[in-house]
C-alpha cells in the first residue's frame, strides 16, 4: 500500500482538484483507493457529495483507526472510497502529539488499512501544523501543485527549507505545475527554470481549464463528466506518471 | 437465451461456478453473486460448436478451471432460460448514490415467454447501510418478499434438474444391530438405484464415467452377496449373482476400449516420439470398434431381456418381498461384518507372507482380489467402523490397492495389446510401436511389484495386525460363529 498526499503551503493552487481526479483515475485503473479528506473545509468531500464524517473519539491509535474505518463511504465510482472531512481532525494535532514524540504515528494508523487498499490519498489543508508534519512522515510521496508564478517559487523554497530544518527527506517532495497557461510568457519561463532549481519535478503539467472550475457545479470529478478534455487527459497522464514512479 | 451446462456429478455447481453459453460464447462464472445472479465471470471463450470435455476448450484459464471441476466428465445442458437484468441507482438529496437496485427477470422458454421469477436485489454501498435497510423495508412494505431461491436455481428446478451430491459410496444408515438381510437389502437397493441413474448417460454416451460407475455398482452388489453370506436363500442368491454377472459382462468390451482410449496420452508419452505415429492405427481401430460397441451395448441395455433382469433384481431385493429362511438373515450385521473383515485381513496377511521376487503373477492377482473384498467390506460398512482407526485402515488399504492395481493394469494391458497384435498381424510399423509399449508396460509391472512389497510391509506389520485384531476379533461368545457357518445363539 502506498500513501500519497496532496500538499502546498498555499491555498487555491489545485490540491483538491488533484486529489479528487487522481483518486478517480487510480480507482478506474483498478487500484483500490481510499481518499482521506483531512481538510476541515471539506472540498473533496463536497465534490464526492458525501456528508461530513460522524463524530468519533480519537483517544489513541486504535480508536482513531476504528473511527476512520467507521466513516468510510463508498463513492459513486469504481474502486474508490472516501473518508469525509471532519472538524475534529483539527484535534488530530493534539492527539498525534500526545501519542508519542515520534511523528510517524499517522503512518501506523493508516497501515491498518493495508489489506483493503492499494493507495491512500490524502488531501491536506494548506498550513504547516503537527498534522501536516505527520502526513509528511507518513507519505511515500508528497504531490505539490505549483502555479508557475514568482510567488509560488518562494513558497516552494519555503517548503523545501522546512523539510531541511525538520530533517525530512527532500526526495519525498514531488512538485508539478498546475493551472498552467501556455500563452503566459511568465508561466513558460518559470517552467523552464524551476525544475532545474528544485529536484523531483514531475513531468506532467495540468493546464488551466474552465472545465476544471466547473467541478463545483457538477459536484463530480472532472474525469467523470469531461473525460476527453485536455485537463482530464493531463490528470490521467499524471496518474500514470505517479504510478510508474511509485512502483505500483 | 442462456444455456447452462454441467456434468452428471454437478462438478461445476459444486465447484462454486456456473457455466453458461449464449450466442456461441461460453462463460464460466463463480457463483458468488458479487456481480449479480449470474456470478462474476472468470473466463470466457468463443466456441463454434458444442463443447463436451475440458480438453475441447482452448484458453488456458478455462481449461485449468474446468479440468479441476470436470475431470473425465462430459458437459450436458441442464437448463435454459433468459435473464433480464436492470440496474438503477438511488440517490440522496445531495445526488450521492446511496443504494443500488438490481432487477432480474428470469424467464423460461425459447422466447422467454414464461416468467418464473421477478426479483430485486438491494445492493448497499459501504457506509450507507442504513439507507439500504430503509429501501429494503420499503420494498417489503410494498409486498416484496425475500426470494426463496436464487434465479438460477429456479430455472434448474423448473427443468427438474436440481444439483444433488453424487457418490458411489453413499451412507446406508446401518447400525451394528441391523439384521443382516435388512442391511444387505439396503445396500443392494441403493446401488441398484445408482446403477440405473447412470443408464441414460451410457445410452447417450456422454462420457466414459457412466459405464465405469454402472459397472462398479453391479460389482459391488454382486460382492456384497458373497461377503455377507446366507442372508437370502441360497438358490435366489445364486440367481441374483448370475444376473449381476451377466449384466456386467455385456459391457466388458466397451469398458476395455474406453480404458485404452483414455490411456492414449499416457501410452504415447511412454514411447519415444519417433515411435508414436506407429500407434495411430491401433487407436483408429479402437475408436472405430468403440463406435460399434457403444451402439451394440446401448441396444442390449435397452433390450427386453435386460429390462427383465433389472425387474427381477428390483423385485427380489424390494423391502416387502417375502423370502424363505436363511441362516444369517436375522443376525445382527455388525458381528458378521467384523468377522468377515478380520478373516479377510488374515487371509491377505497369509498370502502376503509368501510374496517374494519369484512369486507367480497369479498370487499377486489373488492378493488384489482379496484386498478388493476387504475394501468393499470396509466401504459398505464404514458406518460400523470406529471413526479414527477405520479411516486410517482404509487409507493403508487404499495405498496397497493402488499399487496392486498398477501391477494388474500393466499386466492386463500387455496381454491384450499382444492379443490385438496377434489378431491384426499388420505392418511392421505397428509392431514396432506395440513392442516398445509392451516392454515399457512390463517394466512398469515389475516396478509396481517391488513397490507392492513395500506397501505390504506397512499393511502387515505387527502394529496394523494388532489394531485389526483389537478392533475386529470378537470374543468367541458373540452371537455368530463364523461368516461361513452361522447358528443362532
Ligand atoms: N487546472 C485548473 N484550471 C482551472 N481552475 C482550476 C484548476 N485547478 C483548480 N482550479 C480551481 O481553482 C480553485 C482552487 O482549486 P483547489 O483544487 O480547490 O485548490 P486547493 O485545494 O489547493 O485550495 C477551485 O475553484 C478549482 O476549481
Ligand atoms: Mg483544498
Amino acid at each position: 500500500m502506498k500513501i500519497l498526499s496532496c500538499y502546498s503551503i498555499k491555498g487555491g493552487v489545485g490540491k483538491t482538484a488533484l486529489a479528487v481526479n487522481l483518486a478517480f483515475a487510480l480507482g478506474e485503473a483498478g487500484h483500490r483507493t481510499l481518499l482521506l479528506d483531512l481538510d476541515p473545509q471539506g472540498a473533496a468531500s463536497f465534490y464526492f457529495r458525501v456528508d461530513g464524517a460522524d463524530k468519533f473519539r480519537m483517544r489513541d491509535k486504535q480508536s482513531l483507526a476504528e473511527g476512520l474505518r467507521r466513516n468510510i463511504r463508498e463513492s459513486d465510482y469504481p474502486g474508490l472510497d472516501v473518508v469525509p472531512s471532519h472538524l475534529g481532525y483539527r484535534h488530530f494535532d493534539i492527539l498525534l502529539d500526545g501519542m508519542s514524540k515520534r511523528r510517524s504515528q499517522l503512518r501506523r494508523v493508516l497501515e491498518e488499512f493495508k489489506a483493503d487498499y492499494d493507495v491512500i490519498l490524502i488531501d491536506c489543508p494548506p498550513n504547516i501544523t503537527l498534522l501536516s508534519e505527520n502526513v509528511f512522515r507518513a507519505s511515500d510521496a508528497i504531490l505539490v501543485p505549483v502555479i508557475p508564478t514568482v510567488l509560488s517559487r518562494r513558497t516552494l523554497e519555503q517548503l523545501a527549507g522546512f523539510f531541511k530544518d525538520q530533517d525530512l527527506p527532500a526526495k519525498l517532495l514531488r512538485p508539478f505545475f498546475s493551472m498552467v497557461q501556455k500563452r503566459s510568457k511568465m508561466h513558460r519561463e518559470i517552467m523552464e527554470e524551476l525544475p532545474a532549481e528544485q529536484a523531483g519535478f514531475l513531468k506532467t503539467a495540468i493546464p488551466f481549464s474552465a472545465d476544471v472550475e466547473k467541478m463545483g457545479l457538477h459536484r463530480m470529478p472532472l474525469l467523470a463528466y469531461a473525460r476527453a478534455c485536455e485537463a482530464a487527459k493531463a490528470y490521467r497522464a499524471l496518474c500514470q506518471e505517479i504510478l510508474s514512479e511509485s512502483g505500483l | 437465451m442462456l444455456t447452462f451446462w454441467d456434468s452428471f456429478e454437478w462438478g461445476i455447481w459444486f465447484g462454486g461456478h456456473l457455466l453458461y453459453s449464449c450466442g456461441g460464447v461460453y462463460r464460466l462464472a463463480s457463483r458468488d453473486h458479487a456481480e449479480g445472479w449470474l456470478g462474476t465471470v472468470s473466463c470466457e471463450e468463443r466456441a463454434l460448436g458444442r463443447r463436451r470435455f475440458w480438453e475441447e476448450f482452448q484458453s488456458e484459464p478455462m481449461r485449468a478451471k474446468l479440468e479441476g471441476m470436470l475431470g473425465l466428465r462430459g458437459l450436458a445442458p441442464v437448463a435454459e432460460g433468459t435473464f433480464r437484468l436492470r440496474r438503477c441507482d438511488l440517490r440522496n438529496q445531495a445526488g450521492k448514490i446511496v443504494c443500488r437496485l438490481e432487477w432480474t427477470a428470469v424467464c423460461a422458454g425459447a422466447k422467454g415467454e414464461e416468467q418464473l421469477l421477478h426479483s430485486c436485489r438491494v445492493l448497499p454501498l459501504l457506509g450507507y447501510e442504513a439507507e439500504a435497510a430503509r429501501v429494503a423495508q420499503y420494498l417489503s412494505g410494498q409486498g416484496a418478499s425475500a426470494p426463496e431461491d436464487e434465479p438460477v436455481r429456479v430455472l434448474l428446478r423448473r427443468a427438474g434438474r436440481l444439483p444433488r451430491e453424487y457418490t458411489l459410496r453413499p451412507a446406508f444408515g446401518l447400525e451394528m444391530e441391523t439384521p443382516a438381510r435388512e442391511a444387505v437389502g439396503r445396500i443392494v437397493r441403493k446401488m441398484l438405484e445408482i446403477a440405473q441413474g447412470n443408464m441414460p448417460g451410457i445410452l447417450d454416451d456422454l462420457d466414459s464415467e457412466f459405464l465405469h460407475d454402472y459397472r462398479i455398482c453391479l460389482r459391488k452388489m454382486r460382492s456384497v452377496l458373497s461377503l455377507v453370506k446366507e442372508v437370502y436363500p441360497a438358490e435366489g442368491t445364486r440367481r441374483m449373482r448370475d444376473a449381476l454377472g451377466d449384466l456386467a459382462r455385456q459391457t466388458n468390451r466397451l469398458r476395455d476400449l474406453d480404458v485404452y482410449l483414455l490411456a492414449r496420452g499416457h501410452y504415447l508419452g511412454l514411447l519415444p516420439p519417433a515411435l508414436r505415429p506407429a500407434l495411430d492405427e491401433m487407436f483408429r481401430d479402437f475408436s472405430a470398434e468403440r463406435e460399434k460397441e457403444v451402439r451394440r451395448t446401448a441396444s442390449k441395455l435397452r433390450g427386453a431381456s435386460n429390462r427383465r433382469l433389472f425387474l427381477e433384481l428390483t423385485e427380489f431385493f424390494a423391502k416387502q418381498t417375502p423370502h424363505g429362511p436363511a441362516p444369517a438373515a436375522d443376525l445382527p450385521v455388525g458381528p458378521l461384518v467384523y468377522r468377515a473383515i478380520y478373516k479377510r485381513y488374515r487371509k491377505i496377511r497369509s498370502i502376503a507372507a509368501g510374496i517374494g521376487e519369484d512369486t507367480p503373477d497369479e498370487t499377486v492377482h489373488q492378493l488384489r482380489i482379496e484386498g478388493k473384498k476387504l475394501r468393499y467390506l470396509m466401504e459398505f460398512f464404514v458406518e460400523l467402523l470406529p471413526d479414527k482407526e477405520g479411516g486410517a485402515m482404509q487409507k493403508v488399504l487404499r495405498r496397497l490397492q493402488g499399487r496392486l492395481g498398477d501391477f494388474n493394469d500393466a499386466s492386463v494391458q500387455q496381454k491384450s495389446l499382444l492379443d490385438y497384435w496377434r489378431r491384426k498381424r499388420s505392418g511392421s510399423e505397428l509392431g514396432l510401436g506395440l513392442g516398445g509399449l509392451v516392454s515399457i508396460l512390463y517394466q512398469n509391472q515389475m516396478q509396481a511389484r517391488s513397490l507392492i512389497a513395500r506397501e505390504l510391509e506397512g499393511f502387515c506389520d505387527p502394529s496394523t495386525a494388532a489394531a485389526f485384531k483389537r478392533i475386529f476379533k470378537l470374543p468367541a461368545s458373540a452371537p455368530a460363529t463364523d461368516g461361513q457357518r452361522t447358528g443362532r445363539p
